[in-house]
């Protein structure tokens, strides 16, 4: 409601700015006037803002903030983020909504950056109806949220924050990660790959040339190396996000030859290079690793063979995916309202959404049933077990996620148009997680061949 | 009357945070935006458009954080100290480009501001790439404040810094070094035959307008918490000289009335839809359209009419 009043207001702050053209040929007094609207307005605009919601009594709706891309490029990832919470806040609205009061979410756009991020974050956390965030897509909005959400003291919970640093120093009160972080994430790659080809010599990289990609290729190198002292890395090659045009770095891959080629792209710029890189030969000449390939499955016809991932175990056809009738029932929605089977992206978003209604439940059945406060909510988090779609979230005592990482090969399937994930391995979550207050880089440089030989083999998961 | 006009408006965004405490985010953020338009505006003076300063902006935000790191915890030291690397980064570009006038002028300056945001983007070792730095909560005369009494102080701080260098870069303008710029616009020749240097003028204005934008950075960085490469992108120093525009150019207010109208009209549009960009921009059109002289245009007018 408040949020309703809040948009009449600002829209009467402007309305008066609208008073004031005509007012530009008037008398003094009358731009006093539109001073004083203006004011009027604001003052107005902020107690509304500013009332408070008793929390201890069961609200008329639950306000969520949902951080993902709604515009740009980067919604390539961030819509099937924003599709899957709209299925899943529909589900628990037609149950009666989180234990039953129903969810209204607030989308915030993160293609507006860091400032109008944190801008709307402190808009919505003013709000006391708003008792959760869920945010964000982006690292760089992850860590500079983190900061803000212990501040104000509001559950955060990161549905796609996979930065290694967001958590690192171990002191987070507000922040949870139902997720694996790119750790793990990366980890897993380069024991299924050392499993799967021992006898690699040569790795190629190609990443976006930010944050993410540097990263993804540091934690890969790293764990290379540690497993396989020998490997050598022929190219590194850091693409501008965004790209249309991968010729030239596909001509250095060509030429460098590398046994293996990985890369963590995403979106429309793992689909154009794929497109292009098909042709050449690319996938043919080397084992390629696309780290964020399910999420193309669908749309770009890949070879056989490759390694792909779900950075997490989000992929809705796995086999614990399809046991659970929830999912496959979640799965067959999606299909029939986005016309696409949901890509993990969408199941990490789906995921978040469980974990946050499953702390609810935890929240309300630890105080005795009255309506929870931000931080009653908060404490529920803190080393929960919650089961999701496709898996089990764990929350370790620093909030980092334990979360399981699968990883396979794409195999042609008959029932599917497009090729399906198979050779499945499912590395358990915590096997390839640092201790807490570990430095997760130093961690790797200690794993040792035998550590590798004790995990599960491609094919294990079936 | 325009004195009581203008302690009114500074009144009314003194009281606005209390009402509203996430406002005071937004107007922080829209009053260092001010700093650096009105540096934009400096130049503009001038006739120079400066596609570029949101480089100095980022320069100073960075330098908060490398100075942090280098154990400088006081507030007012940050500031002057960041202040005084955006001037210098400016002096040493402004060295330079002042030679150079019009499209020249604003496309060197384009890309002489990406070439540093391509530092910041790449040199992941030392500025975190595109996740970037953590500005840590500074101390202010040795008391260490908790984050959110930090924030007031530093939105305060900002308001009257505000009033203050306001006065001070109009007074600024006023002086002959200031009535240079605009001769600069009309007939540089003849300034030279004056035996006015218009390098050194314009330099000064380079390096002043490097320092305001500066300003604004360093403010941004405390109140963000966070200096991403973004800081310096081009769509952010095009924002800037938008501000400039929008507020008018004719006084110093104009570049602080466009930033908050700029940031609040971004934040009530966040708030309605998805597609906040078309919002915004048909806004813009408007203002364009219809008020030449800048939102600022509507109180000089009046001035004007009641000579």
């Amino acid at each position: 409601m408040a949020f309703k009043d809040i948009s009449i207001v600002v829209a009467r702050y402007l309305s008066s700015l609208e008073l004031a053209f005509r007012l530009d040929r008037g008398t003094p007094q009358a731009n006093l006037r539109w001073a004083v609207d203006g004011l009027a307005g604001a003052l107005a605009l902020g107690v509304v803002a500013a009332t408070p919601v008793a929390a201890q009594e069961k609200p008329g709706s639950l306000g969520l903030g949902l951080f993902t891309f709604t515009s740009g490029p980067a919604a390539a990832y961030g819509m099937p983020g924003k599709n899957a919470a709209d299925l899943i806040i529909d589900e628990i609205n037609a149950k009666g909504g989180i234990e039953g009061v129903p969810v209204s979410a607030t989308y915030v756009d993160e293609a507006q950056g860091a400032q109008g991020v944190i801008a709307e974050y402190r808009r919505l956390a003013g709000d006391a109806k708003n008792q959760v965030m869920v945010a964000a897509l982006s690292s760089a909005n992850c860590l500079a949220l983190a900061p803000l959400a212990e501040q104000l003291e509001v559950p955060t919970v990161g549905w796609n924050c996979d930065t290694h640093q967001l958590l690192i120093d171990g002191k987070s009160k507000y922040v949870f990660r139902p997720n694996g972080n790119t750790v793990p994430e990366f980890v897993a790659y380069a024991i299924y790959l050392l499993d799967r080809k021992p006898d690699v010599k040569t790795v190629a990289i190609i990443n976006p040339d930010y944050a993410f990609g540097h990263d993804a290729a540091k934690i890969f190198t790293a764990a290379l190396k540690a497993l396989k002292p020998d490997v050598e890395i022929v190219a590194e090659l850091y693409p501008k996000l965004g790209s249309p045009n991968y010729q030239t770095e596909i001509s250095r891959l060509a030429t460098a030859r590398p046994d293996v080629v990985f890369s963590n792209l995403w979106g429309a710029d793992l689909e154009n290079f794929v497109r292009q890189a098909a042709p050449r030969g690319i996938f043919t000449s080397s084992q390629v690793i696309l780290a964020l390939g399910e999420t193309v499955l669908q749309r770009v016809p890949l070879p056989d063979g490759v390694i792909v991932g779900v950075l997490g175990d989000g992929w809705w056809m796995s086999p614990d995916a399809k046991a659970n009738p929830e999912t496959v029932k979640f799965a067959e929605a999606y299909k029939a309202r986005f016309g696409e089977y949901p890509v993990f992206p969408a199941i990490k978003m789906a995921n978040a959404l469980i974990y946050v209604k499953a702390a609810y439940k935890a929240a309300m059945q630890k105080n005795g049933g009255k309506w929870p406060t931000r931080a009653e909510l908060a404490d529920a988090m803190k080393g929960s077990k919650v089961a999701t779609l496709t898996g089990t979230a764990q929350t370790r005592p620093d909030n980092d996620g334990l979360v399981d990482q699968i990883v396979g090969v794409t195999v042609k399937a008959s029932a599917q148009p497009f090729p399906v994930i198979g050779d499945m391995v499912r590395y358990k979550g915590d096997s390839l997680m640092p201790q807490a207050g570990q430095d997760p880089l130093a961690w790797i440089s200690t794993l040792k061949p035998e550590f590798a030989r004790r995990l599960p083999k491609p094919g294990s998961y079936k | 009357m325009r004195t009581l006009l203008a302690a009114a408006a500074v009144l009314t965004l003194a009281v606005l945070p209390i009402a509203a405490p996430w406002l005071q985010f937004v107007l922080t953020l829209a009053i260092a935006k001010g700093f650096a338009a009105l540096g934009v505006a400096v130049l503009l003076r001038a006739g120079l458009i400066s596609i570029g300063h949101a480089m100095f902006f980022a320069a100073s935000a960075y330098a908060v954080t490398f100075l942090a790191r280098a154990g400088i915890h006081d507030l007012g030291l940050l500031l002057i100290f960041s202040v005084l690397a955006g001037a210098l980064v400016g002096a040493v570009a402004g060295s330079f480009l002042v030679r150079y006038r019009a499209i020249f002028f604003a496309m060197l300056n384009l890309a002489v501001s990406m070439v540093f945001y391509a530092l910041c983007a790449k040199l992941y070792g030392v500025t975190g790439g595109t996740d970037g730095m953590a500005v840590p909560v500074p101390t202010v005369f040795g008391l260490v404040l908790s984050e959110p009494a930090f924030k007031s102080v530093l939105f305060y701080l900002s308001l009257g810094l505000m009033v203050l260098v306001g006065v001070s870069v109009q007074r600024y303008l006023n002086s002959p070094l200031g009535h240079a710029l605009a001769a600069v616009h009309t007939n540089e020749i003849r300034l030279e035959y004056l035996g006015v240097p218009v390098w050194a003028v314009l330099l000064i204005a380079y390096v002043v307008s490097a320092a305001l934008a500066g300003l604004g950075g360093a403010i941004a960085g405390f109140a963000i918490g966070r200096v991403v490469p973004d800081f310096a992108f081009w769509t952010a120093s095009g924002h800037l000289v938008l501000i400039a525009v929008l507020g008018g150019i004719g006084g110093v207010p104009g570049a602080f009335i466009g930033a908050l109208f700029l940031e609040l009209l971004h934040s009530a549009a966040v708030t309605v839809t998805d597609s906040w960009n078309l919002i915004v921009g048909m806004t813009l059109i408007i203002v364009i359209m219809f008020m030449p002289q800048g939102v600022y245009g509507l109180f000089a007018r009046k001035e004007a009419s009641n000579l």
